[in-house]
């Protein structure tokens, strides 16, 4: 009896799930970034805004990156309904912990894909997953770093000014440019 | 569907049978009366959408509405028309199936895997 599941696709049922809802997290985390990015410009930070205009195309680069695993696979790549994006936030710092927040969130779940591709001898998966693994190393050092900014100049006088302008410049592995 | 075709039952219960037949690789469900031919792919998203009717929801409700559940067969023109039983026999079907196409998955990658020919 020939296999047909196997012929259609190498994902295993578990594997495609989690990989959809990875990219269905992805995609939020893009939607996220984009009403952070509208709220800096409303707010006049400037600077920030295109951080964030940025990181919300990096994010959606990401989804694709996974869809396109997916459907390359055989598998059933599932567009994403994005629900919940929140439009408002307390304060200039606070859209900064949030974006970590988020970051961490985004580690934690490749981690946990990585944990079950390993579970279920996916091994394919689980190298295509290793450039996501560092991919986090860096979303999550520059996260961090903006709110370091934040302690490190401070918030009064031209505080602001000063955190909005160099928040575009933090880049992982090169600290000359900051 | 021509006679020559080599099925192979999958799997039965009391409402019906489900076969795989290698001459158009598709998945066969006869489910009372009715008999549907899908693809692999189809089937998963048929099984996927039996699968996420709210059951809890057509017992305890009591509109008519929630008496039957419509349910469409990818790309067969056919759809379903269920009550709440033939829902669970139908889910129940298609569940046991699922178990044999992975069950088959297993066998052929232990026992098969260095016949290539």
């Amino acid at each position: 009896m020939k296999d047909l599941v196997r012929m259609r696709t190498s994902l295993k049922e578990e594997i495609e799930r989690i990989l959809n809802e990875q990219i269905k997290m992805e995609a939020h985390s893009s939607a996220i970034y984009l009403a952070m990015a509208a709220w800096c410009d409303r707010n006049g930070f400037d600077f920030s805004a295109g951080y964030f205009y940025k990181q919300s195309n990096e994010e959606r680069n990401h989804m694709l990156k996974l869809f396109n695993y997916v459907s390359d696979m055989g598998g059933h790549a599932i567009s994403p309904e994005i629900t919940n994006v929140p439009q408002e936030f307390n304060g200039f710092r606070d859209v900064f912990e949030l974006a970590l927040q988020q970051e961490i969130a985004v580690s934690n779940s490749i981690n946990r894909i990585v944990g079950t591709a390993r579970q279920l001898n996916d091994f394919a998966t689980d190298q295509f997953m290793q450039w996501f693994v560092k991919e986090q190393i860096e979303e999550e050092y520059v996260a961090r770093r903006a709110i370091e900014l934040f302690d490190v100049i401070g918030e009064e006088g031209v505080g602001r000014y000063m955190i909005d302008k160099a928040i575009p410049k933090i880049s992982y592995g090169d600290v000359e440019a900051q | 569907m021509s006679n020559t075709h080599q099925l192979t039952e999958l799997f039965a219960n009391t409402k019906g049978t489900t076969y795989q037949c290698d001459t158009t690789n598709r998945i066969i469900i006869q489910f009372g009366e009715t008999r549907v031919s899908l693809r692999i792919t189809d089937f998963l998203t048929f099984k996927k959408r039996v699968d996420s009717v709210d059951i809890h929801t057509m017992i305890f409700n009591t509109d008519d509405a929630y008496d039957v559940e419509v349910i469409d067969a990818p790309r067969t023109g056919h759809l379903f028309v269920l009550s709440l039983c033939d829902l669970i026999a139908l889910r129940d079907l298609l569940a046991g199936t699922r178990f044999v196409l992975d069950l088959n998955t297993l066998l052929n990658e232990r026992i098969y895997s260095t016949l290539v020919f």
